[in-house]
């Protein structure tokens, strides 16, 4: 008897609190963003960062009151998925974003080709889209995004890749020069063999090329790779000057020792290691090493902005991560994204669209992020030097304006 | 530098290469070959290894110390994991392949769950590096060597020289008859996954000596490992060093030398013919694990 008791007052009030008015509201004014990122698998230095700077900018914003869009205060949820690194599992996320959980918009991934296969389910639920990833450029085109294109919702948050490359190439350049002693003039690259990795080295030979550099090889290995040394061995008798180190940045780490003990170059650059990393870890060379950041570093900053967000970032409970930095591919397009909802006024797809592309943001990476017509940002990247001794100098390189001549 | 430095360095970066590949084959051929449980968590059981290495250099122990931490953490994992688990699936070897591919999501996770997914490394536990001519030898890929080859032949002359080894020969050969003899089948089956878990847990020591690991670190490793094990023949140690020796001189040439992103590639080129032409192996080994006795 008792027992039908209970089951009958508990009924009651979960009617009771269904029917309730505000709690029907507090639901109401929940706004869901998903998240899809690999925080397990091979891309999990990275991954991880997406629902860590998602997750920080989420609660920045909630904590500030929420959002006001059409005379109503929303919160914002996040909702997160694990990739694991597997094409298929970020598909299966994406749609369970999508059809189930009935997200506003998505994160991630920030693995190059999972966001194109991403982008299929998105666009067409009219889903908007943010991924830090250059190779969307192959996607975002004037007819993508058009009203009514099949790529209207999708934004990419990193600059177009000869920016990146230009910018980089230009600061390893100024930075190593005088710490060799000599204008360097030959480069090798080491590359990762994945579809990232083909395409960034691709952007970042014709870079070197263009700032001068005579680049005889780009090596490529097979991702997962732990023993360097047969690749350093081949770079070193090219004799160059620098070894430049092209993604990942977990894969460079494993490297540069091994580069060092073969004595494979004079100087070396290892793109995505931030010089936190480098300085937590005690790392040391007796020759140059430069280092670039995605976009701002979190170690040894010359951006003011950045050592606030990353005091915020880290007492979240992030890890230091090699490419901790990423996270601001997609911190700062939370708020920008809220920031879109209010001027809009609505959730609606299209008015937001319309909102993202006239906005100036005031971000951490740059105090004026706009989205050009096909969807992308530009902004200066990160690059730093360790000299032999130790110090590290740092500075924002400005992209290119032009892509280089092929 | 020299043409001929540079082919020098590149057959002792080889060597280097085949021997952690080595380590993890001949702990493949033991477990899979010899007791027929196919364990595709022995990298994990590799990651385990350094992990225990790192904490143990982490809280101020020397690395041989940390090294014997490890295989002995690693050993008693394989033991727990044998006796919990994997000697339930003895009859049904694909039961005890399904569980081993359930562990290796497990034992990642569980790792990422306490100590975070990012890299872990020590401190070279030797740094020096000898220059000979145009070629340098780093001090720690001549350890590890030489750790491999005296674990290696210790192992060998355990299997093949022993009153222990014989029997388990003689349990491979055929179980029944074995267990008639007096011999403790299962008991040895018990030793030989212990033995290969610790194996696997000097390789981890030894992996995280010369490069820092993650929690996904075991999966490429324990491939190699047993495409070594097979292209040497399935519980014939000679055959895993061999094998294991081919691959690595191999794979470091045509890194070298060829199209270095099909470095990979070749290891498992190399075994799909020799599966095709040389079922048992180059060197010969057992038929592998029987489905059901």
């Amino acid at each position: 008897m008792k027992t039908v008791l209970k089951m009958g007052v508990s009924a009651a009030f979960c009617l009771g609190t269904l029917a309730n008015p505000a709690f029907a509201q507090d639901a109401d004014n929940i706004v869901k963003i998903g998240v899809v990122a690999a925080e397990s698998g091979s891309f999990v230095s990275a991954g991880h960062t997406l629902p860590a700077g998602v997750g920080l900018a989420v609660k920045q914003i909630n904590d500030a009151g929420g959002i006001k869009v059409g005379g109503k205060v929303y919160k914002l949820e996040m909702v997160k998925r694990d990739d694991r690194t597997d094409i298929a599992t970020a598909i299966a996320a994406t749609q369970e974003l999508v059809r189930d959980v009935k997200v506003q918009a998505i994160f991630g991934s920030e693995t190059h080709d999972f966001t194109l296969a991403m982008a299929k389910i998105t666009q067409p639920a009219k889903i908007v889209h943010f991924a830090g990833n250059s190779t969307l450029a192959k996607i975002l085109t004037p007819d993508t995004v058009k009203a009514g294109g099949e790529d209207h919702y999708l934004f990419q948050s990193e600059p177009q890749e000869f920016q990146r490359s230009g910018s980089t190439a230009r600061g390893v350049l100024t930075l190593l020069e005088p710490l060799l002693g000599y204008k360097p003039k030959k480069s090798v690259m080491i590359v990762g063999n994945d579809a990232t990795g083909q395409f960034l080295s691709s952007y970042y030979f014709k870079a070197l090329k263009a700032e001068g550099q005579d680049v005889p090889d780009i090596i490529f290995y097979p991702p997962d790779t732990t023993d360097f040394s047969p690749f350093l061995t081949r770079a070193k008798s090219l004799n160059p000057d620098i070894i430049h180190f092209w993604y990942n940045g977990d894969s460079t780490l494993t490297a540069l020792p091994q580069a060092l003990e073969l004595g494979a170059a004079k100087s070396y650059f290892l793109f995505g290691v931030d010089p936190g990393i480098w300085k937590e870890k005690a790392l040391s060379a007796d020759v140059p090493v430069a280092m670039s950041c995605v976009p701002v570093c979190w170690g040894e900053s010359s951006n003011p902005k950045a050592k606030a967000y990353f005091d915020a970032y880290f007492a979240a409970g992030a890890p230091h991560g090699v490419t901790s930095s990423v996270s601001l591919l997609y911190h700062d397009y939370v708020h920008f994204l809220a920031e879109a909802w209010e001027k809009a006024g609505s959730f609606d797809p299209d008015k937001t669209v319309e909102a993202l592309l006239s906005i100036h943001h005031q971000g951490v990476v740059s105090d004026d992020l706009t989205f050009n017509p096909t969807h992308q940002v530009t902004h200066a990247t990160e690059v730093c030097a360790a000299a032999p001794g130790g110090d590290i100098s740092c500075s924002m390189q400005q992209p290119p304006a032009d892509a280089p001549k092929s | 530098m020299r043409a001929v430095d540079i082919f020098i360095q590149q057959i002792l970066n080889g060597l280097s290469i085949a021997s952690v590949i080595t380590l993890i084959a001949v702990g493949v051929t033991l477990i899979f070959g010899l007791t027929g449980i196919i364990n595709f968590a022995h990298g994990e059981f590799l990651m385990i290894g350094g992990i225990v290495t790192w904490l143990a250099v982490s809280a101020g122990l020397s690395f041989p110390l940390a090294a014997v931490l490890a295989i002995l953490a690693v050993g008693l994992m394989g033991y727990g994991l044998e006796r919990g688990i994997f000697r339930f699936t003895l009859e049904r070897p694909t039961n005890g392949f399904i569980v081993s591919l359930g562990l290796i999501v497990v034992l990642q996770h569980v790792v990422v769950l306490f100590w975070n997914p990012n890299q872990k490394s020590i401190p070279r536990p030797l740094t020096t590096v000898w220059e000979v001519g145009g070629v340098r030898i780093a001090s720690v890929r001549v350890m590890v060597i030489l750790i491999t080859i005296a674990v290696v032949a210790l192992s060998f002359r355990m299997i093949t020289a022993s009153r222990y080894g014989r029997a388990l020969r003689a349990s491979v050969e055929d179980r029944d008859t074995a267990a008639l003899m007096g011999i403790p089948v299962r008991r040895y089956i018990t030793g030989v996954f212990v033995l290969g878990s610790a194996l696997a847990g000097l390789g981890g020591a030894l992996l995280i000596a010369l490069f820092p690991i993650t929690p996904f670190t075991g999966g490429t490793m324990v491939m190699k490992g047993f495409a070594v094990a097979l292209i040497g023949g399935l519980g014939n140690i000679y055959g895993a060093v061999a094998a294991g020796l081919i691959l690595g001189i191999v794979e470091g040439f045509s890194a070298g030398y060829g199209f270095s992103q099909w470095t990979d590639a070749y290891s498992f080129v190399l075994m799909i013919l020799v599966l095709l032409f040389r079922p048992h192996g180059l060197f010969g080994g057992t038929s592998g694990p029987r489905m059901a006795s």
